[in-house]
């Protein structure tokens, strides 16, 4: 103890000493690097996000709470080979084979307590208390770790001079209010999912494509949502590690062999079939079973409301056609001059009928199967070519110039095309848009409006998902300061790639004023929402606020998608 | 807390060469808190053009986790018929909705009757009436009492915030930066005093967990204590008795704001300033008027005015009532006072004994009215109070909890550890309480958060994790491997006391979780928390007293 006074007492004063004899030093060195050695750490924002990770405890929770419980007992109770036959709950395991060992993982962690409390219970509907939930929200934080240590490897593997932007990078996405509503309120496992996907992309960057093909593969093993990222990575690491154009000259078609370096061929594929294999080897004789609760097609084309794409916007179209022409019939003989049945029905009578049925079929907006009353109907199809279409566009300039930059903005606009043109898109999939966005807004800052655009009106386009009172407060605070921290932070710390700006002002000014309308429009919409409970003449329009939100947000996100495209592919200072 | 992320685009500091960046970095390094997690985060704020943000995102950072404890339960949730703090609450904005003013402290005394002043009264029914405007079924009379639901949670949770807001954030805010303006703080040191200030749990966990609306009255006397910093003196004595008629808690404060105010017409800079005396004579009266006058003219005169006070001072009910860290129940362990003497004997008592031990504040407070005596003596005449006076409720800790809380713009290492080892031992005598009400989980937090985040924790990274997940010192001058020492004084006796106390809390903590008591003590945790907590508190606040004397011809500087 008396030694500690002792160094105690001196250090206050020999720290100001030795600050100032070591100021002399640094700026020597300073004037060597300009780029002082500085650790940046993701320790404090772990700790700190973990407190309010515990206090969020008590929060509400989704059906996927109870979905995830579920998957828990199948895995914990029963043989390999029923997983994915077990429907006693309606919540069936519908994730890969990676995902589902995860959950055995976790279910080998269950104590008694929590066992006995009714976690491992095959049911119809789980019968559950307090010791669960502090359970599966534990596991949810523990295996966010992850995310924090491949964010923690990107920030130390980058160069000094980048290192504080893929510092805020990384804080940015270990802090962002999509993993907090999602995974500790609404319930899921996104942040330990996408810290595989980020691996993947961190390799990719560091040149390691072996483990950049391991790491997607595994990511894909865990969730199937990041199959709308495989054409780019397909063409990626074609272009980046197979091909050879190095110096390569057409003679005849004999010079196409050497065209590929078929020992890196032989690695990538013996990698990824590897990982698959792993991960399907014991469902092997199911497949088809297996594929079927992958992918099931029977659902409709926007979710249970309408997450903010195209398709968003393609109903509220159809909604306001249908008010207008069953209003001013005559708008309809003078549409029918220029097109004809197939695009548009028959008759008024039949829109009205169809109009009726809608209403027939319950609470709007819920429905599973959504019927168009004037708009032509979309059948799956449509969407995947639309999608397809985009994601091409996309990925050509990749088959061009493989660098780290283009490959991650054809990323970043292979998941906008997928979440705006998608079949059965759910809202969260906006995360596939904005995290590998924001690895690549810090390259420069033009792209920070379209950033600001996307993630502003993604992450508020999620605020539908807490539906209770209770945390709408705390996510609109948090959602907001994150905001106004990281698009400053941003800001500050990215330069414009050309010295003359390109940008067209009215565009940024526009942008601004529709983040900031965003506001008005969550507290409206909420102030209608508590209103109801005192006239329950609003209930009758209680789909009209989620159309608000998601017509709203879809037109901020399809913004940013314009946006980004322009620059991606007729900017040129950018890429370079 | 989370997160409370600031991209570290530090760079402008370091940029330099003049001679003036190196003082810069001296006073950072010198900064109390330098290195510790809450320094770290603000630290990226520091650039002149992000300074004005810092102060919002103090602010939002501390709405958020008020907003996450409120996602927790409160006090008397689910236990009818009485309920708890939450239904006295709720059940007051009903009463104050429905019914003439002259039946406000009359209404159903059994069930939670309003025994609050009546500005808490008027508060009350200003909230009732925009709750009845969002939904009427919570307040209606008679029917609603019991009235849980998620959506009256909520609302009741916002206007806890609500008042927060109005009243307690921005007094705290004006208060460190008008410290921070007057003794040349470092910006960062101005937020992070903030921060400390407005992150202190006790009052985190008491208004949003266990359900009150103490920020109002401790609110209004940072108002105060900022008119006095300012001079306004007249204003200074409204703020006050507006706190007072909040709650009638504040008058622990009385004693050292009447004395200093006094002092200040009477005595100080000159004899005999009668137009200041007369001013704030007046100023009383009127705000008195202001607070009693409705009830008066609306409430049917004397009577009602004399049920309020009556209702406020409630004498009838014994020397102490639940356990609580002070001199009475403490006491009562050897001594049975109850026993020994009548209730009016133990007024006198407990009266005298009060008297006593705020004397020597007062009359420091009549001979050195300076403003930075104002703290401590606020301390020691507010915690004489918690310590001997009567009917003290574990809760109280938060009125000299409050002036020792804003001893966080001290500069000095030792306060520090002092105000950090009061702040966490008025914590742990909550706990008895916040237990009750299964704030366990949101106590657990808050308590380590509140410790990690002023840098108690520090010394865990160098030393037990891989360097590169050591926070990067804010300024590029200090060694690679500085650390932040957790806060303890120098005296190596108050160390060693310290951190007895600590582990003693440690040990309190570990038994009740794991020991059952034994049959005849069937509260000998709840007993043990209580003492050690007394003496904890009899020691601070005689420690608070050694500061009052040695730092009277002192000035602002050595806070």
């Amino acid at each position: 103890m008396s030694e500690e006074i002792v160094i105690d007492d001196i250090s206050s004063k020999s720290v100001s000493k030795d600050a100032s004899i070591s100021y002399i030093d640094s700026s020597a060195i300073n004037n060597k690097s300009e780029v002082p050695d500085r650790r940046y750490s993701l320790w404090n924002f772990w700790i700190c996000g973990l407190f309010l990770k515990v206090l969020l405890f008590p929060d509400y929770f989704s059906t996927d709470f109870d979905v995830h419980r579920n998957w828990l007992a199948i895995t914990h109770n029963l043989p390999i080979s029923e997983w994915y036959y077990e429907n006693t709950s309606q919540w069936t395991l519908d994730y890969p084979p990676f995902f589902a060992y995860f959950e055995w993982f976790l279910s080998q962690f269950v104590p008694p307590v929590v066992k006995k409390d009714g976690c491992l219970d095959i049911v119809e509907v789980g019968q559950f208390g307090w010791p669960t939930v502090f359970f599966q929200r534990t596991t949810v934080i523990v295996s966010e770790i992850l995310l924090y240590a491949v964010l923690q490897y990107y920030v130390n593997t980058t160069s000094k001079v980048r290192r504080s932007q893929s510092f805020i990078v990384a804080t940015s996405i270990v802090v962002s209010p999509g993993f907090l509503i999602i995974d500790h309120i609404h319930f899921q496992y996104n942040g330990f999912l996408f810290a595989i996907f980020i691996a993947s992309i961190v390799t990719a960057r560091n040149g390691n494509y072996l483990w950049c093909a391991a790491f997607y593969s595994i990511a894909l093993c865990f969730k199937h949502i990041f199959l709308y990222m495989a054409p780019c990575y397909f063409v990626f690491l074609l272009r980046a590690y197979v091909l050879n154009f190095e110096d390569f000259k057409f003679k005849s078609y004999k010079d196409l062999l050497f065209l590929v370096k078929w020992c890196h061929l032989l690695k990538l594929a013996s990698i990824v079939i590897g990982v698959f294999s792993v991960c399907f080897a014991p469902f092997i004789f199911q497949m088809p079973q297996v594929l079927s609760r992958l992918f099931p097609f029977s659902r409709g084309l926007t979710h249970a409301y309408w997450a903010p794409n195209f398709w968003a916007l393609y109903s509220f179209a159809d909604k306001i056609l249908s008010i207008i022409i069953l209003r001013v019939p005559y708008i309809y003989t003078f549409i029918t001059r220029f097109i004809s049945s197939p695009l548009i029905p028959a008759s008024v009578n039949e829109i009205r009928q169809r109009v009726q049925e809608a209403s027939n079929n319950g609470s709007k907006g819920l429905v599973q199967d959504v019927i168009f009353t004037v708009l032509p109907q979309i059948p799956p199809k449509v969407t995947f070519i639309l999608t397809i279409f985009y994601q091409i566009l996309a990925v050509i300039p990749v088959l061009f110039d493989p660098s780290f930059k283009r490959f991650i903005g054809s990323l970043t606009l292979c998941g906008l095309a997928s979440y705006l043109f998608g079949w059965h898109v759910h809202e969260k999939a906006i995360l596939l848009v904005i995290i590998p966005f924001s690895f690549l807004v810090v390259l420069d800052r033009r792209l920070l409006v379209s950033f600001m655009l996307v993630s502003a009106a993604g992450y508020v386009s999620l605020f539908p998902l807490l539906y209770e009172n209770a945390d709408f407060a705390l996510k609109c605070l948090y959602t907001f300061v994150w905001c106004v921290i990281y698009f400053f932070a941003i800001r500050k710390t990215t330069k414009l790639s050309s010295s003359v700006e390109r940008r067209v002002f009215f565009m940024d000014r526009l942008a601004i004023i529709y983040i900031c309308l965003l506001l008005p429009m969550v507290l409206g919409v909420q102030f209608f929402d508590v209103m109801k409970w005192k006239y329950p003449l609003f209930e009758k329009f209680e789909f009209l606020g989620l159309m608000t939100y998601s017509v709203y947000c879809s037109l901020g996100i399809i913004g940013s998608w314009v946006g980004i495209s322009w620059l991606y592919n007729f900017d040129e200072p950018l890429w370079e | 807390m989370s997160s409370k992320k600031k991209g570290n685009k530090k760079s402008t500091h370091r940029k330099t060469g003049s001679s003036g960046k190196i003082v810069d970095s001296d006073e950072l390094v010198n900064d109390p808190f330098y290195a510790s997690p809450l320094y770290d985060f603000l630290a990226p704020f520091r650039p002149a053009g992000s300074q004005w943000m810092t102060h919002y995102v103090i602010i939002i950072f501390a709405l958020i986790i008020r907003l996450a404890i409120g996602l927790g339960p409160y006090s008397g949730m689910n236990t009818p018929p009485m309920f708890g703090d939450f239904e006295a609450q709720r059940h007051w904005m009903e009463i104050t909705q429905h019914l003439p003013l002259s039946e406000w402290y009359w209404f159903d005394l059994q069930y939670w009757g309003l025994d609050y002043p009546p500005l808490t009264a008027y508060h009350s029914y200003l909230l009732g009436r925009i709750g009845t405007f969002v939904f009427p079924d919570w307040f209606k009379l008679n029917d609603s009492r019991g009235y849980e639901t998620d959506g009256i949670k909520t609302f009741m949770r916002l206007t806890v915030v609500l008042s927060d807001i109005i009243f307690y954030i921005p007094a705290v805010i004006y208060f460190t930066k008008w410290i921070g303006r007057h003794r040349n703080q470092s910006p960062v040191s101005q937020y992070i005093a903030a921060a400390a200030i407005l992150f202190q749990p006790c009052l985190l966990l008491i208004d949003h967990g266990h359900f009150q609306y103490n920020s109002v009255m401790l609110g209004l006397t940072i108002y105060t204590i900022n008119n006095l910093l300012d001079g306004f003196y007249s204003m200074a004595a409204v703020c006050f008795v507006w706190s007072i008629c909040f709650k009638q808690m504040s008058l622990y404060y009385a004693p050292i704001f009447f004395a200093y105010l006094l002092s200040k017409s009477l005595f100080f800079p000159r004899w005999f300033n009668i137009p200041r005396f007369t001013g704030i004579a007046i100023a009383t009266v009127l705000a008195f008027i202001s607070a009693f006058g409705p009830l008066y003219v609306f409430g049917g005169g004397i009577p009602t005015l004399l049920q309020s006070v009556h209702r406020i001072f409630p004498f009838a009910r014994g020397i102490f009532e639940d356990k609580v860290a002070n001199f009475w129940c403490v006491g009562n362990l050897f001594i049975k006072f109850k026993q020994l003497y009548t209730p009016e004997q133990l007024q006198l008592y407990s009266l005298v004994l009060t008297v006593a031990g705020f004397i020597p504040a007062f009359i420091m407070s009549i001979l050195y009215p300076r403003k930075h005596l104002l703290p401590y003596a606020l301390t020691t005449c507010a915690f004489s109070f918690y310590l001997f006076s009567f009917q003290v409720h574990e809760k109280t800790i938060l009125v000299p909890l409050l002036p020792v809380t804003l001893l966080y713009t001290s500069n000095d290492r030792n306060v520090l550890s002092f105000i950090c080892w009061i702040g966490n031992v008025s914590l742990f005598t909550l706990w008895p309480l916040l237990k009750k009400d299964n704030l366990c989980l949101q106590y657990t937090t808050c308590f380590i958060m509140y410790n990690w985040l002023l840098g108690n924790f520090s010394f865990v990274t160098p030393r037990f994790l891989p360097r590169f997940l050591t926070p990067g010192p804010p300024v590029s001058t200090t060694d690679k491997d500085y650390r932040r020492r957790s806060l303890l004084p120098n005296n190596i006796l108050w160390k060693i006391i310290i951190c007895c106390s600590y582990i003693g809390m440690l040990a309190i903590h570990l038994g009740e979780m794991f020991v059952q008591p034994p049959k005849q003590y069937p509260d000998l945790w709840v007993i043990l928390n209580c003492v050690v907590g007394f003496g904890c508190f009899v020691l601070f606040w005689l420690w608070g007293y050694y500061k009052l004397f040695t730092l009277r011809n002192k000035n602002i500087q050595s806070l």
